[in-house]
């Protein structure tokens, strides 16, 4: 895309934005310098930038962002085989679906935080409680939406390829899967946040590695800047997520149209 | 996997032709399997936790979960800590429904003054807050008010989004028929512009009931003296399941009542709101 196809609108909104952001960074680096707030414990961002460089010159952050994007990969590839998989038995066989169904809910509207303890006594502290928190938090939404996507298939279609002398593997590869791809891609979208949070939240309280536990480590040193590193990686994991999943929805739509 | 069974697509077309009888008779049939699946599942683990088939520390059975929920109430265990959990809940979240409607009310009406704010809103809303839970705790302590600040970074950001939503989806005739008949613009806020955007503003504080508690939770657990999240740590190391069942219930229940009380305020209040 050429920078002249940017709208004006859109131009307004970037340069506003970038406009807030800066603003918002000088008022807390002024505050700082002028001890309206301590610099110490509340931090600034000129240390945060020093933290930051500093961190990513001994290796440590990256060993700790590796830690969390496979134990983030492991957690939601599980969800994605078991959702996707439980939702279309779901979707295809009602008995299934309403046995299933009360505890898809459950497990979508209790406050899996309070779980954890259970977990690390199930499956040990680290790597394997991390990775079953992440999938326990992201694979509902996958099961959810796989299962909208399959009801929303259109039955000709399937009574088509039974006509044609297709198999069940037909119909599920050839017709269901394809019709519901973009509800299920809507539930990965939901599922890719709550993996994130998934991931922070079991590496805070049971592990000792990635970078939910590095923030949790350095909070505990009072290490303010260096507390910032982790946290800002986070947020920023976050917005890719955002991004990819509009970029995603945007070319869906437009193949759809 | 087992064998998915087709026949339930081809014979139900979605959308069209299933009548008002045939839909009661799914609901009913949903009920009914609902129902004996979770009855069964619950039958099994009476079955199995409670004759030590697995270790009962490991993973309790109904009938203990039950007692434990008895003992914790009567102890006033449960009570005390959950008054400390509801206090800071509310001092956090009613300062987000008002700053996050004022807010969400502003940026709707200002687009640029939106664009200025929007990376934040964005970064908040698209990153794991519970990461944010030490920092607050370094910044705020260690005491309730961390916790009151963690409910309301959690809860204010939907409110925000929401309300800026309902006001720009508020019906444009509404307003021209409000100042047709001479009204300022103050009354038009207060008259159109509010109670239109009510239903969307609703959705998102039922939204931030659920993050609120979630963030509320795990500062309590991060570090705290009293409340439910403390209770948890404390019986993290107990290797009982008992407890953790009946304070995961607890906090469930936590949630679902506030949802449910939101909801009879918002009808008694907007009874319009809540129409489909």
């Amino acid at each position: 895309m050429s920078e002249n196809s940017i709208a004006p609108a859109r131009r307004e909104q970037l340069v506003l934005g970038i406009i807030g952001t800066l603003a918002f960074l000088l008022v807390w680096e002024t505050a700082a310098r002028f001890d309206l707030i301590n610099p110490v414990v509340v931090s600034n961002p000129t240390r945060i930038a020093a933290a930051f460089v500093s961190q990513l010159q001994s290796g440590e952050i990256l060993a700790d962002l590796e830690v969390s994007l496979i134990e983030f990969a492991a957690g939601f590839g599980l969800s994605l085989v078991v959702g996707i998989g439980l939702g279309i038995a779901m979707g295809l066989n009602r008995l299934t679906e309403y046995a299933v169904d009360p505890f898809v809910w459950f497990l979508y509207s209790s406050p899996l935080i309070a779980f954890y303890p259970l977990i690390i006594v199930w499956l040990g502290f680290g790597f394997a409680t991390v990775v079953a928190i992440t999938f326990l938090l992201s694979f509902v939404s996958v099961v959810v939406n796989t299962v909208a996507g399959v009801h929303g298939v259109d039955p000709q279609l399937v009574r088509a390829v039974r006509a044609f002398g297709g198999g069940r593997l037909d119909v599920i590869r050839k017709v269901i899967l394809p019709a519901a791809v973009p509800l299920i891609i809507a539930g990965m979208r939901i599922g890719l946040g709550r993996a994130l949070h998934g991931v922070v939240l079991g590496e805070m309280f049971s592990s000792n590695a990635g970078l939910g536990y590095r923030i949790t480590f350095y909070a505990a040193h009072l290490r303010t800047a260096d507390v910032f590193v982790p946290l800002v990686i986070l947020v920023v994991i976050g917005l890719m997520i955002n991004q990819l999943g509009n970029a995603v929805e945007a070319r869906l739509q437009a193949w759809r149209a | 996997m087992s064998v998915p069974d087709i026949s339930a697509v081809t014979q139900a077309p979605v959308g069209s032709g299933s009548s008002r009888a045939s839909l009661a008779s799914h609901r009913f049939a949903r009920a009914v399997v609902g129902f004996m699946a979770v009855a069964l599942f619950l039958i099994a683990w009476q079955i199995v936790g409670g004759n030590e088939i697995i270790r009962s520390d490991l993973i309790s059975y109904p009938s203990e979960v039950v007692e434990t929920l008895f003992q914790m109430s009567a102890s006033g265990e449960l009570g005390s800590n959950l008054v400390v959990s509801l206090q800071e809940f509310i001092q956090g979240f009613l300062p987000a429904i008002a700053v996050g409607i004022a807010a969400g009310t502003a940026f709707a009406l200002s687009r640029r003054l939106h664009y200025l704010f929007e990376p934040l809103i964005v970064a908040l809303n698209t990153s794991p807050i519970i990461a944010f839970v030490p920092i607050v705790v370094v910044w705020f302590g260690v005491g309730t008010q961390s916790k009151a600040i963690m409910v309301f970074l959690a809860a204010v950001i939907p409110i925000v989004i929401n309300t800026m939503t309902g006001i720009t989806q508020v019906h444009e005739s509404w307003i021209r028929a409000c100042r047709a008949f001479g009204a300022s613009k103050s009354q038009v806020i207060l008259k159109a512009i509010l109670p239109g955007a009510l239903p969307s503003v609703m959705v998102g504080v039922r939204l931030a009931v659920g993050r609120a508690v979630v963030g509320l939770i795990a500062a309590e657990m991060y570090v705290s003296v009293r409340g439910i999240g403390r209770l948890i740590q404390v019986y993290s190391t107990s290797e009982r399941a008992a407890e953790i069942f009946v304070l995961v219930a607890v906090v469930a229940s936590f949630g679902f009542v506030l949802v449910t009380l939101l909801r009879r305020i918002e009808g008694a209040i907007a009874p319009w709101s809540l129409e489909p």
